[in-house]
């Protein structure tokens, strides 16, 4: 018989595995929006789910509820989370502040405008 | 084996065979005394393709059939499946160190033997010879131990080929009696300017063009029923020569010529190889029949090269005769029982000679199946008239050099296999990326043949002989269909380039939809796993799960394990891309679209016929339980369904058929097919489709790439370089020597002098002193340069560095890993 | 077929909420629905904290992120949104490259994801004997430089990570200072000389 996965999907407890998958496609859409984006507040955003990708990676490596065992990161998984979100913050007014400069000295926010160190 | 049926069946497709001989002549003597504004030529033609279908058809149900029923087609059924890989779970290595050859099923390939059915019979034998039919009509002549004749080897092949090629042939020959017209009455070809500015104008040639079809025929069904290699070769020839009339039909045009000599010449080079491969053959073994001849009583009189190569014996497994090595050539180590056995790891001396004799043979598909150094051919047989590339060179005459290489099965060594599979992978990686960027609609389907037919090569050498056959089956009705839908395409408006087309779908409804049934085939679309779906689903899967299972088993050889998903890709993106091109958006040039209409009823009806084949082919018909790989099944070749080593290379494995239909393996084959398809068609919809990104911006982009892929990865050029521009530089030396010699006589001494001083200079200070000084400064300055614009300054591109860097480092680490 | 373990359906759901939005985010190129897919995202990523019981920096990432950072993101968007810069368009090009180039990180990822047995999930009766613990107190306590959470830790060689975070939390205090004196400094003396340029141009 065709053996569908689909069918004890929902019943079993989702793993570790899961949770890095998760994160696994938040980091990469972050990476093609760096990559892809013209606009400054575009890679900013990028950036952003770059950092929320590694952040559940974090959360689920130190979860007891996904993995109970002594290889689990436990609480320290949670408070590097929190500092990732703290320093997120940070790096967001610091960027955001570039992003204004820029945008003050060059009328535009396009990061391909921003090539002047290019020899 | 029953004399009745063979008699039978070998009369009937005798038949079959010398009928489209007869139209050859009749129209040859008659045609051109009956006018050349009549259609009588296309009506012999046509009527007797006719009659040979009828007869092989009759042959195929009327005859073959009720005398080889089909075996319960049971490796569709899971049970068996199961039960199948927990054999083969608990023996292969075992079984791999014992015999260096392998395990083996027991599997009856042959229903006659009255024991059907997998995994039944205990002892470990390879499948029996498939039954067949072999016998002579009549002997040329006998030079000592050589024989040669006209003979004829029929088994569930041979008959399914006779009504596949019989059954194209007679759609086209409908299509083309549509397709000619214009030939009827005086032709004017619009391309070829006379010297004095007007177009030339000539005699139709209606009648010479079926001529030359029906002369095709008999050529092709004569490889198809040859009974010795000799005979195939001379049909090989015919074909080629049937080929080269009809690329250069409209002989008047400067690229038809050229194109006509191009795929001459180049299958000669082709034919060279498998020359060597036929001495190789005939010295070591002394016949170049496929079969045993029988007497009346059904003893054997001579051995064939297949029972010579893998005895009942030996188990079936190949191995050189004593024929093959000479004595004194032979390895041999007393046993634990006194008696003497060969050493098979040391006695690798018949092994090089069967490999050599192999990979000659397989020289000659090479060249007529346009595999990779030598397609370049097919393409520019794209000059000659469509019907003919429907039938010549889509689905029949390329597809004689896979129908070789599954015949001659039984004789290839692992390590023939190995080199077949690689040149397959190439073929339908090089061939599908150019059809990524032609824009002649032609071209692009010849492309796409180029690429299936690698498909064939890379299954048969993975040992998918089932998977490879099957596909060249399939293949032949869709590619046959697609070919006559952009034959009705060209004939409606009246020019091959794509970027002249569009919106056509409202102008010619029957030929669009058809063809759509045609690119659906070809890209193997249908439901993942349960089925069903269009015919080029069964096939194509079948060669991705042997692909996937030969992949698990050679680690090492991953690449021919990812090259057909990779090809599935690239064949879904460009088949709709032509598909949007052609049919769907605006119309790109308004005044052709205006002038567009659908093709004649002679045209479309053959195209529905042959899209109900595209769609069909594949399915098991009910009741019955007819279908198409039951009947190959039945064909499968002498001790080819067997895990086998080779001998050469010892870790390489060729697992066996069956293996591939194991559940974990059909999963993942299934989906990695369907998903790699659906994201081609994805693409092709979002560029060609919805528009969402520009083609004209990505050309920009990948410009390099582009102008790569354009000019075909340059190989004309690249064969121009390195073939022709010698010859023509041995040729000038040469006129040179001759008219110089005598000078350099006579002004003696004085000339060397000069000469040597001359050659110092240039050869020493000017090429090596000035040469490496400016040399290396030149090399750090484009160095400096190439670098230097890497460092584009843009932030994107950066990121994307970075990302390359980090999965290229990560790929890098598992290598090193894996080898550690 | 047993009942639906409903963590596991809650985890789907936003699990598939946050994917799909931040395919939008990429997808997108108006910046203003850019920003509003984020927030989706964001904040069902929030959900994923408290299902993988994380509770205090789900909280967090609400308050902090959804409601500052992003806050922060949209005044960027607002001060700089001028007609031509609300759609910039990417060229077709770059999208192919970056498709080809996402699906391998991406199939490299998922693949390491499968690859480690541990990280499988465990058995249903074994998920529902844990117990959930609230974690706002442990966290604090950790950064005040107590581990409450380890110590009945024995273990010699795991002790080196039971150490508090009070230094590391005083860094980022400071480092908050920083960047909050920083960015304001950067982004307020560049509009006193672009006033003097519109005042040139004019």
């Amino acid at each position: 018989m065709i053996h569908l996965p689909l069918a004890h999907l929902l019943s079993e407890p989702v793993g570790v595995s899961h949770y890095v998958m998760v994160g696994a496609v938040l980091f990469t859409c972050g990476v093609l929006c760096m990559a892809t984006k013209r606009n400054a507040l575009g890679v900013l955003m990028g950036i952003e789910l770059v950092l929320n990708g590694a952040n559940l990676n974090f959360i689920a490596f130190g979860s007891h509820v996904l993995r109970n065992d002594v290889n689990s990161l436990g609480l320290d998984g949670q408070l590097m989370a929190m500092f990732v979100i703290v320093l997120a913050a940070a790096e967001a007014a610091v960027l955001l502040a570039i992003a204004l400069n820029f945008y003050n000295n060059h009328n535009s926010i396009d990061v391909d405008r921003a090539d002047e160190l290019l020899g | 084996m029953d004399i009745a049926t063979a008699s039978k069946l070998s009369t009937l497709l005798m038949w079959a065979w010398l009928l489209p001989l007869a139209s050859f002549v009749v129209i040859l003597f008659l045609g051109k005394s009956m006018g050349r504004h009549s259609k009588f030529g296309g009506y012999v033609a046509t009527g007797v393709i006719l009659c040979s279908a009828a007869l092989s058809f009759y042959a195929l149900f009327g005859v073959w059939l009720p005398n080889n029923p089909l075996a319960d087609a049971s490796h569709s059924s899971e049970e068996v499946h199961a039960e199948h890989s927990e054999v083969t779970s608990v023996h292969p290595v075992a079984f791999l160190a014992d015999h260096g050859e392998g395990e083996s099923k027991g599997h009856e390939g042959a229903a006659d033997h009255g024991e059907g059915g997998h995994g039944e019979d205990g002892h470990h034998a390879n499948n029996k010879p498939p039954q067949s039919y072999y016998g002579d009509w009549y002997t040329l002549g006998q030079f000592g131990s050589l024989k040669l004749t006209i003979g004829y080897y029929i088994d569930a092949l041979t008959v399914m080929m006779f009504c596949m090629v019989t059954l194209i042939a007679t759609c086209v020959h409908f299509y083309a009696l549509g397709y000619m017209h214009d030939e009827l009455h005086d032709f004017t070809d619009s391309e070829v300017t006379l010297s004095d500015g007007t177009n030339l104008k000539r005699p139709g040639r209606y009648y010479r063009f079926f001529q030359y079809l029906s002369l095709f025929c008999f050529s092709m069904l004569g490889v198809v029923i040859a009974g010795n290699v000799a005979m195939v070769f001379v049909f090989w020839e015919l074909v080629g020569i049937c080929s080269y009339f009809l690329i250069g039909f409209y002989i008047e045009r400067h690229s038809a010529s050229t194109a006509a000599n191009k795929a001459f010449i180049v299958n000669r080079v082709g034919d060279f190889g498998m020359l060597i491969g036929m001495m190789a053959l005939w010295s070591s073994l002394g016949t170049f029949a496929f079969g045993d001849l029988t007497d009346t009583e059904g003893h054997v009189v001579e051995q064939g090269i297949f029972s010579q190569l893998r005895s009942a014996e030996n188990d079936y497994h190949l191995q050189a005769t004593d024929s093959v090595v000479a004595e004194q050539n032979r390895v041999i180590r007393p046993s634990a029982d006194g008696a003497t056995i060969e050493d098979p790891e040391h006695n690798t001396a018949g092994q090089w000679l069967l490999f050599i004799a192999g990979v000659g043979i397989f020289c000659g598909c090479i060249g007529k199946s346009a595999q990779f150094p030598l397609h370049v051919w097919l393409p520019d047989a794209m000059e000659g008239p469509t019907p003919v590339s429907a039938l010549v060179h889509s689905a029949t005459m390329v597809a004689a050099g896979v129908y070789l290489t599954g015949r001659f099965y039984p004789a290839f060594t692992p390590e023939a296999l190995l080199v077949i599979a690689y040149i397959g992978c190439a073929t339908l990686l090089i061939a599908a990326t150019i059809a990524i960027t032609a824009t002649d609609i032609k071209r692009v389907l010849a492309y796409s043949t180029i690429s299936q037919l690698g498909y064939m090569m890379l299954a048969l050498g993975l040992g998918g002989w089932v998977a490879g056959m099957f596909h060249l089956i399939t293949h032949a009705f869709f590619k046959g269909l697609l070919f006559m839908c952009s034959g009705s395409v060209i004939h409606g408006v009246h020019t091959n380039d794509m970027t002249e087309m569009g919106g056509l779908r409202k102008k010619m409804p029957i030929t669009a939809y058809t063809m759509l049934v045609g690119c659906l085939a070809i890209i193997g679309a249908g439901i993942p796993i349960i089925g069903p779906g269009f015919s080029g689903y069964y096939s194509k899967d079948a060669i991705i799960e042997q692909a996937w299972s030969y992949g698990n088993s050679n680690p090492h050889l991953a690449i021919l394990k990812w090259a057909p998903i990779v090809g599935a890709f690239i064949t879904a993106f460009y088949m709709f891309r032509l598909w949007y091109m052609t049919f769907a958006g605006k119309p790109r040039n308004q005044h052709r679209y205006d002038h567009a209409h659908e093709s004649p009823r002679v045209m479309t009806v053959p195209l529905i016929v042959l899209s109900i084949f595209a769609i069909g082919i594949g399915w098991k018909l009910p009741i019955t339980n007819l279908n198409t790989t039951a009947l190959l099944e039945q064909a499968r070749p002498v001790g080819t369904l067997a895990t086998t080593q080779g001998v050469l290379l010892p870790e390489l494995v060729i697992p066996n058929e069956h293996d591939s239909h194991a559940p974990a393996i059909k999963w993942a084959a299934g989906w990695a097919a369907f998903s790699t398809a659906a994201s081609g068609v994805l693409l092709a919809s979002i560029i060609y489709l919805w528009n969402l990104l520009d083609p004209k911006e990505l050309k920009q982009t990948f410009r390099p790439l582009h102008s790569w892929l354009w000019n075909k990865w340059w190989f004309d050029e690249l064969y121009g370089l390195i073939f022709v521009a010698p010859t023509m530089m041995i040729s000038k030396t040469a006129s040179w020597f001759d008219r110089r010699v005598i000078d350099s006589i006579l002004h003696g001494s004085v000339t060397v002098c000069k000469g040597c001083s001359k050659v110092v200079y240039a050869v020493f200070d000017k090429t090596l002193v000035d040469g490496m000084a400016n040399g290396i400064a030149g090399v750090t300055w484009d160095l400096g340069l190439w670098l230097r614009k890497i460092q584009t300054g843009n932030l994107r591109q950066y990121i994307m560095f970075i990302v390359i860097g980090t999965v290229v480092l990560f790929i890098a680490i598992s290598f090193v890993q894996q080898t550690i | 077929m047993e009942s639906i373990y409903w963590p596991t359906f809650f985890f789907w759901l936003f699990s598939l909420i946050s994917c799909s939005f931040a395919v939008g985010v990429l997808l997108a190129s108006n910046i203003v629905r850019m920003a509003f897919y984020l927030v989706l995202s964001l904040a069902s990523i929030a959900g994923l904290f408290f299902l993988a019981g994380a509770d205090f920096v789900g909280a967090m990432q609400i308050m902090i992120y959804v409601g500052g950072t992003l806050v922060l993101l949209i005044f960027g968007v607002m001060l700089t949104s001028q007609e031509r810069f609300i759609e910039m368009k990417t060229p077709s090009g770059e999208w192919v490259i970056a498709f080809f180039i996402g699906a391998s990180l991406l199939g490299l990822l998922f693949q390491v994801a499968q690859g480690v047995p541990a990280w499988q999930g465990m058995d249903r009766l074994e998920a529902e004997a844990i117990a959930v613990e609230k974690t706002a107190t442990p966290i604090g306590m950790g950064l005040l430089g107590v581990r409450v959470d380890k110590l009945d830790e024995t273990d010699k060689s795991r002790q080196a990570g039971m150490s508090g975070y009070l230094l590391i939390f005083e860094i980022v205090s400071v480092h908050l200072l920083v960047v909050l004196i920083g960015a304001a400094y950067l982004a307020r003396a560049k509009r006193k000389q672009n006033r003097e340029n519109l005042a040139s141009v004019t």
